[in-house]
């Protein structure tokens, strides 16, 4: 049997069956509801967030079980139609020798289309599965076609997998794709002709999606449609009809990009020297509406794309062709108004009835909120990927709400602050932590020409308001959606912050923060447009989905080797260390609670080695090196024995600023132990090795977010570099499992993971750890003795979503119990060890406090430290 | 007075014979004749497949099951 | 314990062979020719060439100036060969008389006689004087060829264990009766009962399946050799292995005339269309015409590949296939490579031959069937079946090296990588060590001795006779994987 993932306390089974629902019947302002029930999703077990139901009231439920039944007839449709198909197909179908070995997967009847070798693209008419040669010379131009309407499952070398689901088809309608866009597109880069289940499917689930929008004009809400039927049949709703504001229909022409130019892209560059705009006049775009989807596929790659010459000119030329008509045939746009008051009624009634709205944000015509003052610098220029990601965003001229996957490194603030820089109006950012509040702020600073004064923070720390009419608030999630124990102060802000319609709201990290957070932030604070940041939009549940209700469907995901190949973002060798372990670990290890298991399978004496000798090497190397542990007794256990510097929950504010600024600047300081509070957000662009003793089960996120520390790294163009990360596993334990299981999103992103079974000459490392047998069957007991009640529970301080799953109260206990268990560390050499430790952190203190006395200073410090050593060999 | 038993010589890494003894020790000492030293088995070879086959279960926790296929028909 | 033996090589076969029969070999130019093509390596070749027209023998300390001092080993090894193919001798080293090497007589004379023509031999196959078929050209001759040797490959393969409901449908009649027996004799099928067909693979037949075509067709042929030895005796393997020799040397395309054949050579005819080597029309027997199968036989390693290429450009006139895609379009695939796997093991396979998409079933898990393209993956359950049917790891590998798709190793080359991804190499090493987390033997284990003395004098009698296997001098316990000698000892020492 595969272990069991245990749920964490709080968290019973049932709970997540009824968050999933929950989720469901909130009306998330503008999603199809159908995409909670499509199998699509990703059937993983586990996370550590979890929603409660008792809030849902009985009509809610009530509700939901109807969209559930609906939700199952909108499946049943496309089941049907594949019955259907495999009918008419079944005739044609050739059977040979092999044909068994893939049973109803079989799809070699399908004709191929004579020029198909020119032609990258295969599909399998079954599951919706894209795949891609990526060698063809109309790979890039594809890649961008399918990133926009599919999900990627597969980005190694040499061929991709996209998956076509209701979610990819729903971002791809919303950022303004037709159906027949779609449709023609795939159908020319196939191999073979666009099969008639797959084109309904396209059909169907694109029919309801994106036909209706909500549109903020000049501060009225408009419903708007390019369809007039669907609009005739929202006129007709005895609901929706008797709210239109009478006399306000009318009809307009589709927004296009429309001389809008986002702010450090080539074509702003020549804005800004040409000074030459044609306001009015629609699509004279340019490139960088191209780039978005308005155009259809074929448009981004145009005509200075260096197609293959060699090859028949005509049918590239065919693959080429841009819709150069789109212009002529501008759709015409229908709408009435709606009163604010019933902006909500409408919304749900229309996601009722199967036509969930779209929001949009057409901030050009805002005139009520107030301009901000704000623009990139001039020698800003944003990558490509960014521009392609936020033409995305801003394809037809308007703000649209959805989510932007970017590694990290790859420069996601920028890409915040870009959008802000486009909208021009008042931003609300939210970040998972304080630290990454302040690197928010210094981010604006840094890239935009904003008034210092106009930034303003929200933290336990700082409260203060922009001075002017509008400005930017930079605070964390827990700010505010925590409404427990509010001061005074933070009650006025909040109060401010309710008040006040956002232009943007910027949502950090979306990926680990509970879907029940974003409601609540969501429905207090009044935005026009929202975007989500994140690394991975990966989670160890099923909650993505909430993310598109709550949100905004994903407008873009980067290619992790594509952008480490380009020197974007760094290149990272992988690997796992096998570490034994010794017999008696192992005995233990056989007889344990799961509880201890896993103190075990970190404290592996032969893991320690490992990490000791890894630590040496790179050190030596030059390395700066993070070592993670999510395990806080390892934690502290290896950094004191290897007398290294670490943050856990548990550390100070001043203390954490301290230690992380020697690690950035002190030659003397090159490791850095970090608990899991260093996961996200934290940013040390020295980093340049990475090491992972203990982590969270096989949670392939906290893998991708982990590796992210080292991708922003500063060297990483220097020639031939590379940065590493290591994860060590005890061989033969449940850890072999979690850890091919966590790698798995990085595989798939095209990462390899090399296996290590023995470190060369790890044996004749100095001063090695447990290098006897006596050694190791004291750290044995040490460990057994140490943990023996339960040891410590892996509560952090900072992990601010602590509070979410395991529900209130605990959390200060933990950290109390924390502290306690540091001092009470058992036996004498431990206490001994504690003393270093203090040594270790104290000792940069001191040196920081003397910082002013310069280079002496930090000669003592070193001279503390060295003593330290000396006396624990001495000691030892 | 010498004896010369019958049976199987295993050989392995010192964590599989840690597993295979707490095997034996479950079921109620049927495999494992005598325990040689850190690396050595000595067991009954009617019982070997058995043994081999429980090993394998318990090794099953160590390593990822196959993903299925993405649609599970 | 394992059972598995190698595929069967010809060099194995001729090792066995005792100088006579060589000199016998010998006699016929094109069989000179073929060893000289086929069997020796690069630098063995320059010896040969060197040697040939050479008036005397040559001195070997004159001979170690062609090579410089770096390639001693190579040296070594090339006449290492030589010498086992009796195509030189070398004088014993004397104290008064230096070494001296030169070319066997034979050998000599037929090796001038292929390069120079003439002769009366008919060492090169006789050419039919009838008039021939327009209809029988080269494409035909493949599509034959292929036709019949893929019947042969389909029936090994097919005899693997089918797991689930779908059986494999049978791909017309099969190979022949003899050709099934000889494929039983040759220990590449079983007898088993669980099969469809009567018969189950071995692990030599796993092997069989993931050599090279050609390979593959010398194993066959040399399995046939065998049976014939023990059938007729040696009189006839010799003319039997010169005549694949000529084969081998024949034009492909070309009719050769029957009545010139020896009447052994006649007799081999029949099973020779049987493998597809030699193709007879119905209506004039007195004409066969050589296949590629057997016109490549001893070609060498590198040009089998163009041939194979040749080969299956020729054949794939298949238009509904897309296995010739990534390439340009009058190149096949299969002549490239046409396989692609990724570092996250997934593995697509640009053919539609059932047969190849069979033999990657044997080691991966196949998804998806395109037309001229299949996809799947390798797993650890995939992998762990192959390794339990007696494929190897290294076997595994050296399939998907040798049938890497193009494009991977032009990417592999530009980037200076080994074209196979090496963390899959790795991964597909460790999942075989899984299966040998166990080592075990079955023996005695010596115990309960009354004193140290008796333990000590028994044990290093049974480490004296090499039975010994493991002891502990402090348990007083050893073990031994026989039993016998120790009990006799014990007895004598009783006495």
């Amino acid at each position: 049997m595969p272990p069991k993932r245990k749920a964490p306390p709080g968290n019973q089974a049932p709970a997540a069956k009824a968050g999933r629902a929950s989720a469901m019947s909130t009306p998330g302002p503008a999603t199809p509801r159908s995409i909670e029930s499509s199998a699509m999703s990703d059937p993983e077990d586990d996370d550590d967030m979890a929603i409660n139901d008792e809030d849902i009231s009985d009509a809610q439920k009530e509700r939901e079980a109807l969209m559930t039944r609906e939700a199952d007839q909108f499946v049943n449709k496309f089941a049907l139609g594949d019955a259907q198909r495999r009918q008419n197909d079944g005739e044609s179908r050739r059977i040979d020798a092999a044909s068994h070995l893939f049973k109803k997967r079989d799809f070699s009847h399908l004709p191929l289309k004579p020029d198909h070798h020119l032609r990258p693209l295969w599909i399998d008419p079954v599951t919706c599965t894209l795949i891609l040669e990526r060698f063809s010379p109309l790979a890039a131009r594809v890649t961008d076609f399918l990133i926009t309407i599919a999900e990627p499952k597969s980005r190694p070398t040499f061929m991709h997998e996209y998956a076509l689901t209701p979610h990819s088809l729903y971002a791809a309608v919303s950022v303004g794709m037709r159906p027949r866009d779609i449709i023609d597109t795939l159908d020319r880069f196939l191999k073979t002709a666009l099969p008639a289940s797959v084109r309904r499917k396209i059909e169907d689930y694109t029919k309801s999606f994106g036909k209706v929008k909500l549109v903020l004009k000049h501060n009225r809400y408009f419903i708007e449609s390019a369809d007039a039927d669907v609009l005739q049949t929202l006129l007709k709703d005895p609901v929706v009809g008797g709210l239109r504001v009478h006399g306000s229909d009318t009809t307009t022409y589709a927004p296009t990009m429309g001389g809008l130019v986002i702010p450090g892209t080539q074509n702003a560059a020549g804005l800004r020297q040409a000074n030459l705009t044609q306001p009015g006049k629609p699509g004279a775009a340019g490139a960088a509406g191209a780039a978005g989807a308005g155009a259809g596929p074929a448009a981004g790659a145009g005509a200075a794309d260096p197609a293959d010459p060699n090859q028949e000119g005509g049918l590239l030329a065919n693959l080429n062709e841009e819709e150069d008509d789109d212009d002529d045939d501008k759709e015409a746009v229908h709408s009435f108004e709606i009163s604010d008051a019933n902006v909500e009624t409408v919304q749900k009634r229309c996601l009722d009835i199967g036509f969930p709205i779209l929001e949009e944000y057409d901030f050009r015509n805002d005139d009520v909120n107030p301009n901000l003052e704000i623009d990139l610098r001039p020698n800003t220029q944003i990558r490509t990927y960014q521009e392609k990601s936020l033409s995305k965003m801003f394809g037809n001229g308007r703000a649209k709400s959805g989510i932007i996957v970017l590694p990290c490194g790859a420069g996601k603030t920028l890409v915040g602050i870009t959008a802000a820089c486009t909208i021009k109006k008042g931003v609300i950012v939210l970040c998972t932590s304080s630290m990454s509040v302040v690197q928010w702020r210094q981010e604006f600073l840094k890239w935009s020409n904003i008034n210092p004064d106009d930034v303003a923070v929200f933290t336990a720390e700082s409260k203060n308001k922009f001075s002017g009419s509008t400005g930017i608030i930079v605070t964390t999630y827990s700010m505010v959606t925590n409404s427990r124990e509010r001061s005074h102060d933070s009650k006025k802000m909040m109060d401010f912050l309710r008040s006040r319609e956002w232009g943007l709201m910027l949502l950090d990290e979306v990926h680990v923060v509970p879907a029940e957070m974003f409601r609540r932030v969501i429905s207090s604070i009044k935005s026009h447009s929202k975007l989500g940041l994140t690394a991975t939009l990966l989670r160890e549940d099923d909650k993505i989905s909430h993310l598109n209700f709550l949100i905004g469907p994903k407008l873009y995901e980067a290619n992790w080797m594509e952008l480490s190949q380009e020197g974007h973002i760094a290149k990272v060798q992988c690997a796992e260390v096998w570490c034994p372990m010794p017999p008696e670990f192992y005995d233990e290890y056989l007889h344990s609670s799961a509880r201890m298991k896993r103190t075990l399978y970190a404290m592996n004496p032969r893991k320690f080695q490992a990490c000791q000798y890894l630590i040496n090497y790179h050190e030596s190397r030059g390395d700066k090196i993070i070592v993670f542990s999510d395990e806080l007794y390892s934690l502290k256990q290896y950094a004191l024995k290897l007398k290294k510097v670490f943050i856990y929950g548990g550390t100070s504010q001043s203390e954490r600023m301290q230690v992380l600024e020697n690690f950035q600047h002190n030659p003397e300081v090159n490791t850095l132990f970090l608990s899991k509070i260093g996961d996200t957000s934290l940013d040390l662009p020295e980093a340049t090795c990475l090491i992972q003793i203990s982590s969270h089960f096989g949670s392939r996120r906290q893998e991708a977010q982990r590796l992210g520390r080292i991708l922003r790294a500063k060297r990483r163009n220097d020639e031939g570099f590379n940065a590493f990360f290591y994860s060590l596993v005890s061989k033969d334990t449940q850890e072999m499992y979690y850890s091919s299981k966590r790698q798995a999103f990085l595989v798939d992103q095209g990462y390899a993971f090399k296996v290590i079974t023995q470190l060369a000459n790890i044996e004749n490392t100095p001063d090695l750890a447990f290098a006897t047998p006596q050694e190791s069957r004291e750290l044995l007991q040490r460990t057994l003795v140490d943990n023996e009640r339960g040891g410590e529970d892996d509560v952090e301080t900072d992990d601010l979503f602590g509070k979410a799953s395991r529900g209130g109260g605990r959390k200060k206990a933990g950290v109390r119990r924390t502290a306690g268990m540091l001092s009470e560390l058992a036996g004498g050499q431990d206490m001994a060890y504690v003393e270093q430790n203090k040594a270790a952190n104290k000792a940069l203190k001191q040196a920081g406090g003397k910082k002013k006395g310069g280079a002496e200073g930090q000669n003592k410090f070193f001279k503390g430290i060295q003593r330290e050593k000396e006396k624990s060999r001495a000691r030892g | 007075m010498v004896k010369a038993v019958r049976g199987v010589l295993v050989e392995c890494e010192p964590a599989i014979k840690s597993i295979l003894v707490l095997i034996d020790s479950e079921n109620r000492n049927e495999f494992i004749i005598e325990d040689l030293d850190e690396t050595h088995l000595f067991v009954k070879e009617t019982m070997l497949h058995l043994l081999k086959q429980k090993l394998e279960e318990r090794l099953k926790e160590t390593y990822r099951p196959e993903e299925p296929l993405e649609d599970s028909e | 314990m394992s059972t598995a033996q190698p595929s069967y090589q010809l060099s194995d076969y001729l090792d066995k062979l005792p100088g006579t029969t060589f000199r016998k070999l010998y006699q016929q130019p094109s069989t000179a020719f073929a060893i000289f093509r086929r069997m020796l390596p690069q630098l063995a070749k320059v010896f040969v060439q060197g040697l040939l027209y050479a008036p005397g023998p040559m001195l070997m300390s004159e001979l170690e100036i062609w090579v410089r001092p770096e390639g001693k080993m190579q040296r070594d090894r090339a006449l290492s060969v030589l010498r086992s193919l009796h195509v030189i001798q070398i004088t014993p080293s004397g104290k008064d008389r230096p070494q001296e090497l030169q070319l066997t007589t034979n050998f000599k004379n037929s090796m001038r006689l292929a390069l120079e023509g003439g002769g009366t031999h008919n060492s090169f196959g006789v050419p039919s004087s009838l008039p021939v078929d327009p209809r029988i050209d080269i494409a035909h001759l493949d599509n034959y060829a292929r036709k019949k040797w893929e019947d042969i490959l389909h029936y090994v393969v097919n005899s693997v264990p089918v797991h689930g409901d779908g059986a494999a449908a049978g791909s017309g009649g099969g190979p022949k009766s003899s050709v099934k027996d000889l494929l039983l004799v040759g220990n590449l099928v079983e007898r088993r009962h669980d099969t469809r067909a009567g018969v189950g693979i071995t692990k030599a037949g796993f092997t069989f399946l993931l050599q090279e075509a050609n390979a593959q067709v010398w194993t066959l042929l040399l399995q046939w050799l065998e049976a014939a030895d023990r059938a007729k005796g040696k009189s006839d393997n010799i003319d039997m292995l010169s005549f694949l020799f000529m084969l081998a040397s024949l034009e492909l395309g070309r009719a050769y005339d029957t009545d010139a054949l020896t009447e052994t050579r006649r007799n081999m005819l029949p099973a020779l269309v049987d493998f597809g080597l030699i193709y007879i029309p119905r209506e004039d027997t007195r004409q066969y015409f050589p296949t590629r199968l057997a016109t490549t036989l001893t070609s060498s390693a590198s040009a089998l590949r163009s041939v194979s290429s040749g080969f299956s450009a020729a054949t794939a006139n298949n238009p509904g296939d897309a296995s010739s895609l990534g390439t340009t379009p009058d190149t096949s695939a299969a002549a490239k490579g046409s396989v692609f796997i990724e570092t996250n093991y997934r593995l697509y396979a640009y053919t539609s031959s059932p047969l190849q998409i069979a033999v990657l079933a044997l080691f991966a898990q196949l998804t998806l069937r395109f037309p001229g393209m299949v996809t799947g993956r390798l797993t650890r359950e995939s992998i762990r079946r192959a390794i339990g049917f007696g494929i190897t790891a290294d076997q595994i590998i050296s399939y998907l090296a040798s049938h890497s798709h193009e494009q991977m190793a032009r990417a592999a080359a530009a980037a200076g990588h080994p074209v196979l991804p090496p963390t899959v190499v790795d991964q597909i090493r460790l999942w075989q060590l899984e299966n040998e987390r166990m080592r075990t033997s079955a023996g005695f284990l010596f115990k309960d001795f009354e004193s140290l003395d008796d333990y000590m004098d028994l044990s290093s009698y049974a480490d004296e006779v090499g039975v010994l296997v493991w002891r502990s001098d402090k348990k007083r316990m050893f073990y031994a994987n026989k039993y016998e000698q120790l009990r006799d000892y014990l007895k004598n020492r009783k006495k």
